[in-house]
């Protein structure tokens, strides 16, 4: 085998610790970003609850957190990552920048796909004597699902992007790997062996994505 | 019973009003099939999408089985909703779920259980036959199936009420042809009534009982369809009903015509639902001392009776053609002289 300067326990860590960093991240983003972009699809002035208040609030929240980038949303919070997790450092404390990061983003790839939706069935919908709870529920959901996997493999991708800056408050995970032992001390082999974990993470996650999202699509 | 009461709605659209439907009084009877007919824009959906309250007016009342709907709390409504099917021009089917699990929606919206739901939605399956498309996507099926499968969606609930709103716009002749025959048989086997909104005056003349003609937000016309069709008043309707029962001399026949110098008199005769019978031409012939010419002739199926159109030219002196005038109208014959 190929000498990378680092044991390989050391990259399977790193590893490790970006999957755990990306998925819990990823699980605990889509479901905020499924509440807030229905919110913000029923609230929006043609949707079917219309209120201008909530819509403005969740629309102008978005909005301002993303237009932060990471890193600097990452030390901007990180008081509120001491709250939470009761510390400022390690993998764990990593997980608080990454959801605030990742939630925004999703609620707009989600509100993008709900909006796709055709709006006739909405109005079956209705003429069932459907509560808007169902609506949500029975038709609006499964009737975006193929799309909604879609954006949330592009936010997957861009989750791996972030957590190698997640370095910075010591997370680990592969980009970290990269940063520290690959650029710093010159070690080449490495930092190309970093690049085609990502770059095959990534593909993995994309052509998972594809698959799952041609499957519910129903043909 | 659809009760229509002086109803109107404006929409504001950029600071400007559009007045949708002014002043609609419509009722509708519990087995009728019936039929709005207009131009696009007429305001048709918005009056159909009043009726399960989609749309609500600006002034007037909807009274459904003697209720107001608008005065329904949302869970009242919701329920009433649930005694009103709907299917639509563009079938709004979910395309993510198969003809089986579209069909059982509105079940399951009622907490049906599964056992009862299988039975349902295959005994639906079979009246509308598709039961061979079960499993299929909405994507693999043809228009004219996708609009089976709405309607079978549209009845999984037993409705009293079914609203079509150009049910048939997007199909070709033949398939129009079979949708049209389902929904018949859905008001005659299920007994449930129909309110159709189209810009298709053959599935007017096909299933409806009972027509109203809009322009423009207004009603300009209506009553059963043998009486508005026999004897259309408005402009707006004469020119819908002549696209499917002609009644004009055709332009050849006018060129001879016009170089025709004996002394004529031309009618044109409306024959009605029993009364038609080709005896009083053979009597004509027979009995009067005048030629007779058909110009043009039409017959037209209307509810299983017959509406038969003839343009007669009489060639013979003043007092014969009185005499035979005067001889139709005696059989309540309808005819009015056609001038060139
Ligand atoms: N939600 C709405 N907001 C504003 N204007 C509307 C709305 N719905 C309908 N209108 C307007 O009301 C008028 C009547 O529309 P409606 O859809 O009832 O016509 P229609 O007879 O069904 O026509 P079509 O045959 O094209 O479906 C049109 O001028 C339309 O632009
Ligand atoms: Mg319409």
């Amino acid at each position: 085998m190929i000498d990378l300067g680092v044991p390989y326990s050391q990259i399977l860590l790193a590893a490790e610790q970006t999957l755990y960093m990306v998925f819990i991240s990823l699980a605990i983003g889509t479901f905020i970003a499924i509440v807030l972009s229905v919110i913000l699809v029923l609230t929006n002035p043609s949707g079917i609850l219309k209120n201008t208040v909530v819509y403005n609030l969740v629309n102008t929240g978005v909005n301002i957190i993303r237009s932060v980038p990471f890193i600097i949303l990452m030390v901007f919070i990180l008081p509120l990552t001491k709250m939470i997790v009761g510390t400022r450092v390690g993998t764990t404390a990593a997980l608080v920048p990454l959801v605030i990061f990742i939630a925004p983003y999703l609620t707009r790839l989600f509100e993008n796909s709900i909006l796709e939706v055709n709006k006739g069935i909405i109005e079956a919908a209705q003429a069932m004597g459907a509560s808007h709870f169902e609506i949500v529920w029975y038709f609006i959901l499964p009737e975006a699902r193929g799309s909604l996997i879609l954006s949330v493999t592009t936010g997957t991708i861009g989750l791996i992007g972030a957590t190698a800056m997640a370095g910075a408050i010591g997370a680990g995970g592969v980009g970290d790997l990269a940063l520290t032992y690959g650029y710093e001390r010159l070690n080449f082999p490495l930092m190309l062996f970093t690049v085609i974990v990502l770059i095959v993470f990534v593909q993995v996650i994309q052509s998972v994505g594809n698959y799952f999202s041609a499957k519910v699509r129903g043909h | 019973m659809i009760k229509f009461i002086d109803i109107s709605k404006t929409f504001m659209v950029k600071k400007q009003e559009i007045n949708a439907l002014r002043h609609v009084s419509l009722d509708i009877h519990d087995g009728d099939i019936f039929g709005v007919i207009g131009f696009s824009g007429a305001g048709k959906s918005t009056l159909l999408r009043m009726v399960n309250a989609l749309e609500t007016p600006t002034e007037g009342i909807v009274e459904i089985n003697g209720s107001d709907i608008n005065k329904l709390s949302f869970n009242e409504l919701r329920k009433v909703r649930k005694d009103i099917g709907m299917i639509f021009q563009q079938f709004n089917l979910l395309e993510s779920k198969t003809v089986y699990d579209n069909i059982a929606i509105p079940l399951v919206l009622k907490r049906m259980s599964k056992a009862d739901i299988e039975k349902r939605v295959s005994r639906l399956l079979e009246f509308v036959e598709l039961s061979d498309k079960k499993n299929a996507y909405p994507a693999q099926l043809s228009g004219g199936q996708k609009q089976r499968v709405g309607i079978a969606r549209a009845l999984s609930t037993d409705p009293s009420i079914l609203l079509c709103d150009e049910a048939t716009s997007a199909l070709d002749p033949e398939t129009t042809d079979s949708i049209l025959r389902l929904l018949e048989k859905i008001n005659r086997e299920l007994n449930i009534t129909i309110l159709i909104v189209t810009h298709e005056i053959n599935v007017i003349q096909r299933i409806c009982n009972q027509v109203a003609v809009m322009e423009q937000g207004n009603v300009v016309e209506s009553g059963s369809v043998l009486s508005v069709f026999s004897k259309p008043e408005q402009g707006i309707t004469k020119r819908f009903i002549s696209t499917v029962m002609p009644d004009k001399i055709p332009d050849s026949v006018m060129e001879k015509l016009k170089q025709d110098i004996r002394h004529y008199k031309i009618i044109k005769m409306r024959f009605l639902g029993d009364n038609v019978d080709e005896n009083v031409l053979y009597f004509i012939n027979r009995h009067f001392a005048a030629e007779t010419n058909m110009l043009f002739a039409s017959v037209n199926e209307l509810q299983k009776a017959v509406v038969g159109i003839f343009i007669l030219q009489i060639i013979g002196d003043d007092t014969e053609i009185d005499k035979i005038t005067t001889y139709i109208s005696e059989h309540n014959i309808q005819w009015q002289e056609v001038k060139l």
